[in-house]
């Protein structure tokens, strides 16, 4: 540090951007095996993609190559000069920064002091607020990012978060930037600033490495793409050579023939599930839900689309027993279950696979079999006279993890010890087995790798053709558009847009989510003049 | 990936291994934590005991002699065991259910109060065993609606059960000695003496050892079954392990939340009734040297297993005996026998034994 400044301006890049080696890397866990003699190359000034099924090994890889984690063999060579980083400290010095999955900010702090966390002493951090903030706020303007360095963290929405965690790597020098699942949280507008953000550091000549599952992102932005699979490499793939199939199969070791069309079922005419006029509150936020209206069918897949937090997640609550419902009806079936409890709900004939599975879906510490018997246990049949009928929820177990195929089919495995996919399995499997009139699907496929999300899919599909209708809420318009009937596009609480899927495109969903219906038909009333309600 | 570290078997990946040598994985690094807190306990007990001028091994000595050094001594700690395997189980059933019931003392009290009450005023002429059903079974109702209160609050208005526990505590001990000055006044610093036929029956002779004993046996088999076997129990499990899992998939959380309470409170009465009718034959000023508080600590050691209570009862009723052994052969204070027993929590604690988790807290 030199005299005068005792706060460090963003440390200038000095020479090339060094070129990233690693060979025959090797890493195992007790028994089990994440990495397996993978070579990897990141070259200078690319956007690397790193592709593969969830637990296929490649957190661990560039947990390796950020110094997190010690390779039990292979070697890591930087810019020609093999280097072993011991920690993320180690690599940062060395320009090798990396940005997790859940971010590693300080809620409280503003955002200057956390890109400076570490980097100056924590007096100065008191002190020196000023200068620090200038300091920051040059930074962001070097890497054109719009940032209020004065800002609080805990004030600012999820991807502004995620860019101050990319300047604070930058800040410190990195050249080689590794993102780790960037866009599980984001929405299609906040993917797309990522993306213009990545393409614009490649411009500056950094490298990057994005962590991902989804097929989507590799295409968009990928210079090249390596595909681990079981914790091997599977193949590495330049742009041009690659299309969604080849990398879907080299993900998976296998062809994913395409969902079954749509068509199948006829669509009932009296609607299995009536909302009319919903009004929800959450907590401060008055009018989550704002005077929502509308039928689903039997053997249709309603569509409810939305940018997160315009009331999608009151909406399934409400609709799931657990958030008050301010005025309105819902109807299951003709019958009125407005304020019923889950109980009440469930007796209905709702079933709901809840977008948070570990915080909603699953008892994490309970076996499979457990899981699967609890919507039983609280009903009560799945006991006698006060008595659980414990063979009698293990066998039924046993079917059911064999009929969704989930790996390991031990009812008496905990439920945290499954993948994503295979949990997500076990929540369909309880909550398919009451066979359902209406299915509340929320993001049922986030997090999921492609195989079981295409399993996920196959499964609402049945569903439908079994003359059951389905509510699917989502942020994954692909998805919305693969599998509704009907879509609808909440915004600010309101339903701005409804249509059948034929009459939509992906360009009118993005336009109506940012909050202008191109052709407004929501339920025949014009939803660019919204009806005011109570 | 996954949003929570992995743990040690992958997904996806079949671990083949036994039911059983799970389950003893599950238990055996607990146990020796235990074990290895015991003998650290032991080596910082005997340098105490060094530093007030007395041999460590005599101390040691003294200590194993009081707590199991003959049959009558052994008795005393299987009485004391008893009382602690009922407050440990008040304790552990509500925190299976994520509910912190630190209100045992309480329950212990109001049992004790109810148990005195109903033997001292139930007419004479009733038999014997009629008079001990009766109030061991009012006792233990007693204990459950001392109980029933934090959870009906808990779960209605959502009051902190810690504080309403804590508050019970004190009118709970405060009826134990309006009993003692004004309702049933003795020469002594009692209550009146319960009829001899009204007191639960010696079962080994030589020894102070009574049918209470068997109640707390029969206790935590009433537990096991209730927490393993039963429809409730899942639930109480559920609701504790992820309220919202369980709530959205039907359980009527708020019912649980009352019934785990209830129960917990239950056994808490029991521990009450065995005192009264089982062990001093009154209300004692002071009878419970913080029995109920110490459940908390049994319950903690057991994991909260039903099973496991009973082994970690005897080790916290052999340190109470133990030091009054040890007070009565080398005259140290019986204090002793106090840090001896906040020590070895904290060794517990320190070394993982006892875990909290607050899963909760992050909803």
């Amino acid at each position: 540090m030199s005299e005068g400044s005792v706060i460090p301006a963003a440390r200038e890049a000095a020479g090339p951007v060094p070129g990233v080696r690693m060979t025959g890397i090797s890493k195992a866990y007790g028994s089990t095996v994440a990495n397996d003699r993978v070579d990897f190359e990141l070259l200078p000034g690319e956007i690397h993609v790193l592709l593969g099924e969830n637990g296929a090994g490649k957190t661990t890889l560039m947990g390796i190559l950020f110094g997190m984690v010690r390779p039990d063999a292979g070697e890591v060579r930087l810019g020609g000069e093999t280097v072993s980083f011991s920690s993320p400290e180690d690599a940062l010095e060395r320009g090798v920064g990396m940005v997790h999955q859940h971010f590693m900010l300080v809620q409280d702090f503003n955002v200057a002091e956390n890109v400076v966390l570490g980097s100056v002493s924590p007096l100065d951090l008191m002190l020196r607020r000023a200068e620090i903030e200038r300091r920051v706020s040059e930074a962001a303007e070097r890497f054109e990012m719009d940032i209020d360095p004065s800002a609080r963290i805990r004030d600012l929405p999820i991807d502004t978060q995620q860019r101050v965690e990319i300047l604070k790597l930058l800040y410190r020098g990195a050249r080689i930037v590794i993102l780790d699942e960037p866009t599980s949280s984001l929405g299609p507008a906040q993917i797309e600033a990522l993306f213009a953000g990545l393409k614009q550091l490649r411009e500056a000549g950094h490298s990057i490495v994005m962590v991902t599952h989804k097929l989507g992102e590799v295409m968009e932005l990928a210079d090249r793409v390596t595909v681990l699979k079981d914790g091997r490499n599977a193949t590495t793939v330049a742009r041009g050579e690659f299309d969604e199939r080849s990398l879907a199969k080299a993900m998976t070791g296998r062809e994913l023939p395409e969902l079954p069309a749509k068509s199948g079922g006829e669509i009932g005419r009296e609607p299995l599930l009536r909302v009319d006029d919903l009004v929800v509150h959450s907590g401060a936020r008055l009018h989550a839900v704002h005077g929502v209206s509308f039928d689903l069918h039997p053997g249709e897949i309603l569509g409810i689309a939305g940018v997160e937090g315009n009331g999608q997640r009151e909406l399934l609550d409400a609709l799931a027993g657990v958030l008050e419902i301010e005025s309105g009806t819902v109807e299951i079936g003709g019958r009125d279950v407005t304020g019923a409890s889950p109980k009440g709900l469930r007796e209905a004939g709702l079933s709901i696979i809840h977008e948070d599975r570990q915080g909603w879906g699953l008892v994490l510490d309970m076996s499979l079999a457990e899981n699967l018997g609890l919507a039983d246990v609280a009903a009560g049949i799945a006991s006698r006279h006060g008595f659980l009928r414990r063979r009698g929820l293990k066998s039924r177990a046993r079917g059911l993890l064999e009929e969704y195929d989930v790996r390991p089919a031990n009812p008496d495995a905990l439920a945290l010890s499954l993948s994503g996919g295979n949990q997500q399995k076990v929540v369909l499997a309880r909550e398919l087995a009451s066979d359902p009139q209406v299915l509340i699907a929320a993001n049922p496929v986030s997090g999921l790798d492609v195989g079981a999300a295409d399993y996920v899919h196959r499964r609402l599909l049945s569903v439908r053709e079994h003359g059951r209708a389905v509510l699917l809420i989502s942020h994954d318009l692909d998805e919305l558009l693969q599998l509704s009937d009907r879509i609808i596009v909440l915004h600010r609480g309101r339903i701005l847009y409804l249509a059948p899927v034929h009459e939509v495109s992906i360009d009118v969903l993005s336009m109506a989510m940012a909050g202008s219906a191109p052709s407004p038909v929501a339920d025949g009333v014009p939803a660019s003049a919204p009806v005011e309600r109570g | 990936m996954a949003t929570r570290p992995e743990p040690a078997g992958v997904p996806g990946v079949p671990v083949d291994r036994s039911e059983v040598a799970a389950r003893v994985r599950g238990w055996a690094p607990s146990l020796l934590r235990t074990l290895i807190a015991l003998v650290a306990t032991a080596a910082i007990f005997s340098a105490l005991i060094a530093a007030l001028g007395v041999n460590p091994a005599d101390a040691l000595t003294a200590f194993w002699e009081g707590a199991a050094g003959n049959t009558f001594n052994f008795g005393q700690t299987v009485m004391i065991a008893s009382l602690l395997a009922c407050t440990g189980l008040a304790a552990a059933i509500p925190f299976q259910a994520r509910l912190w019931n630190v209100g045992g003392e309480g329950q212990l009290w109001f049992g004790a109060f109810a148990a005195v009450t109903l033997a001292l005023i139930l007419p004479d002429g009733m038999p014997g065993w009629l008079a001990i059903t009766i109030t061991v079974a009012g006792a233990t109702l007693a204990g459950a609606f001392w109980g029933f209160i934090p959870g009906i609050l808990k779960a209605t208005v959502n009051a902190n059960e810690v504080i309403t526990c804590l508050m019970l505590v004190f009118i709970g001990i405060a009826l134990g000695n309006y009993a003692i000055s004004t309702l049933f006044p003795s020469e002594s610093n009692q209550t009146e003496s319960v009829p001899f036929d009204r007191l639960l029956p010696n079962i080994w002779t030589g020894t102070l050892v009574t049918a209470g004993a068997l109640l707390a046996l029969g206790a935590v088999l009433v537990a096991l079954t209730l927490m393993s076997g039963t429809s409730l129990g899942f639930q109480i499990r559920a609701v504790g392990l992820n309220r919202n899992a369980a709530r959205i998939s039907g359980m009527r959380t708020g019912r649980v939340i009352v019934l785990a309470f209830a129960i917990g409170g239950a056994f808490g009465g029991l521990a009450g009734a065995i005192a009264v009718l089982g062990i001093n034959g009154a209300v004692v000023a002071g009878f419970s040297a913080n029995f109920g508080f110490l459940g908390i600590a049994v319950a903690l050691v057991a994991r909260l297993k039903p099973l496991w209570i009973i082994p970690s009862a005897l080790l916290f009723a052999a340190l109470r005996t133990g030091s009054s052994g040890l007070q009565a052969q080398t005259g140290i204070s019986a204090t002793v026998g106090e840090i001896l027993v906040t020590v070895l929590v904290v060794l517990l604690l320190a070394l993982g034994v006892i875990r909290l988790r607050y899963a909760e807290a992050a909803q």
